[in-house]
């Protein structure tokens, strides 16, 4: 196996000062959140703060919780028969599951990227686009054509397909799908952007495409995003979560830090052999 | 020893090697001649089932294609043949009722059939099972028996004329369970990532089901209608009692006695005594035929057009 973490394109990491993103402001806080599915627990114990305008990356193998953790920041388990959600999250000041706030509204805050692009076929680009616009009720046009033409250049696809925005979604390859999809979230102008692994269906030149969108969209919005791909955590990711299924199948949170900490310096063995390729 | 195991190993796979290219010529030989065998069971199952059809098919051009070939046909009411004038007219008339008849059924079952269907679909509700074993019961129910209990409770025990809405009212029952199957099925189809999409925009569930779920859809929607539109075009038994079917001139409002095809067909085959009655009826039953395979031509293009938006 080998000795090298996947952060070794990291140079030099133990001469630098690693600054803690938490030590700034913070956008989502989540204290001793755990889920259940029919009384079995999928994930439990989680606790850490997403700072704002930086990127946190959920990382761990398969059945570590991951993306049910991530989907109950945003309470999208709300529909699933016979899942609770247990344990304090907050945003910003308020409280998501008990603060009172409408779950529409919570939503229109935290937006989602899923992990197949998944634009609505029905519609068309534009369409696309401003709908959560329109679903929360905005009808002004010369509003709906602003947030499409800066969403779309936030996503870095309005070169691409400003002079087709009729056309249908299925149009595009799978990564322009996806930045629609991102653009999407972003016309509602969420606060945090969820990301469910948002690359596993992209080939590498349109992950890089995302990638270093992610980079330039840190200034206007936090990012979550669960990925299988450490390379990929290492690489955009300011803060990372490493996540681990525990002796009772349940996923439990085994190391919280800086990525780079966290890829050159681990606390925890767990964390190392992970990262070192030594299991999952 | 670990030289004796390599001669060994080379010694097995060479003979497993000898013994597969054997045995795979062998099996490549047989599987030739089941495949040939089993072709010809094929096409001889194919020839079986496709002779009656062609023959009915040909059968009913033969005798009916001059029927409908006329103008008359569709210009001319239906009449009595006497002594004096052997025609039995057209079917005018019953074309009119029929369409009536159809258009009626559709307003009526299509809302509730889809509302219906997407209930089965989304609801988890004890209830909602409940109704998709009542409905895949009605499918397969005998369509007489939409025509009896119309016949029953409108008719007989509410005191209605005969009339269009009450055979709309028989053939919306029996649309009713195919809509909304089909929708159901259709509903369920939609990627779930979709309505999570939606939800996740903060769109409310209702919004979701109804712009982003109802939309995708909606083509399977469509076919399931056309389909049950064409199974109900063509159905005597649940309108027989119930539209009244005066004999000449034609009807077409809610409350208006009407006419259809199929009812003529009906009459004319039990109660006609002269040829062009029972030719006329031939005619009918083309017609028939030519509506229902053009409606599931109709279906099947819409089907099609759905597969390709899913990709």
């Amino acid at each position: 196996m080998t000795e090298s973490s996947p952060i070794s394109l990291i140079q030099g990491v133990e001469d630098q000062q690693i600054e803690d993103p938490r030590n700034g402001p913070i956008a989502m806080s989540l204290s001793d959140v755990a889920v259940s599915f029919n009384g079995r627990t999928a994930v439990r114990d989680i606790n850490f703060l997403v700072p704002k305008n930086k990127v946190t990356a959920l990382i761990g193998p398969s059945g570590s919780g991951k993306t049910t953790l991530l989907r109950s920041l945003n309470r999208l388990h709300d529909l699933t028969k016979g899942a609770k959600v247990t344990g304090k999250i907050l945003l910003g000041d308020t409280d998501v599951y008990n603060g009172g706030i409408p779950t529409t509204v919570l939503r229109s805050r935290i937006g989602m990227v899923f992990q197949r692009p998944n634009p609505f076929p029905t519609m068309s680009l534009y369409d696309n686009v401003v709908s959560g616009l329109r679903f929360n009720g905005v009808k002004k046009k010369s509003i709906l054509d602003a947030a499409c033409e800066e969403s779309l250049k936030a996503a870095a696809l309005w070169d691409e397909i400003k002079d087709r925005l009729k056309a249908h979604g299925s149009t595009l390859s799978g990564g322009q799908q996806q930045r629609l999809c991102i653009a999407r979230a972003l016309a509602v102008e969420p606060e945090v952007l969820l990301m469910d692994e948002p690359t596993s269906a992209l080939d590498p030149i349109s992950t890089h495409a995302i990638e270093e969108l992610m980079g330039e969209l840190k200034d206007r919005v936090t990012i979550v995003i669960v990925t299988h791909n450490m390379q990929q955590a290492a690489r955009v990711s300011d803060l990372t979560a490493f996540l681990l299924m525990g002796e009772d199948r349940a996923g439990e949170q085994i190391e919280v830090a800086p990525t780079l900490k966290l890829f050159s310096e681990p606390d925890d063995q767990r964390t190392l052999d992970y990262i070192q390729g030594r299991f999952g | 020893m670990t030289e004796t195991m390599e001669k060994d190993s080379a010694q097995i796979r060479a003979e497993v090697r000898e013994h597969l290219r054997e045995r795979a010529d062998k099996t490549v030989r047989r599987r030739m001649a089941t495949s040939t065998v089993m072709s010809g069971v094929c096409w001889a199952a194919i020839v079986v089932a496709a002779v009656p059809l062609v023959a009915l098919l040909f059968e009913l051009f033969h005798l009916g294609w001059s029927s409908i070939s006329s103008w008359s046909f569709y210009s001319t009411y239906s009449q009595q043949p006497s002594g004096n004038n052997l025609s039995a007219g057209g079917a005018m008339g019953q074309i009119i009722g029929s369409v009536a008849l159809v258009v009626y059924a559709v307003i009526i079952s299509v809302p509730i059939g889809v509302t219906m269907g997407v209930f089965l679909a989304e609801s988890q509700a004890r209830a909602a099972n409940w109704l998709r074993i009542v409905a895949q019961t009605m499918v397969s129910a005998p369509s007489v028996l939409m025509g009896l209990f119309i016949f029953k409770l409108i008719l007989l025990q509410f005191g209605w004329q005969p009339s269009a809405l009450a055979g709309s009212l028989a053939l919306s029952i029996l649309m009713l369970p195919v809509i909304a199957i089909a929708t159901e099925i259709a509903v369920r189809s939609v990627n779930p990532s979709l309505r999570e999409a939606g939800l996740a925009l903060g769109a409310r569930p209702s919004t979701t089901s109804l712009r982003i779920v109802l939309p995708a859809a909606l083509s399977g929607i469509v076919t399931g209608s056309i389909l049950a539109v064409s199974r109900a075009v063509g159905e005597t038994a649940p309108i027989l009692f119930v539209i009244g079917g005066i004999s000449s001139g034609f009807g077409w409002k809610p409350f208006d006695q009407v006419n259809a095809l199929p009812v003529l067909i009906y009459l004319n085959v039990k109660q006609g005594s002269y040829p062009s009655q029972i030719s006329q009826a031939w005619g009918m039953a083309l017609l028939l035929v030519i509506v229902v395979f053009v409606l599931s031509l109709f279906a099947r293009i819409w089907a099609n057009r759905n597969q390709k938006e899913q990709r």
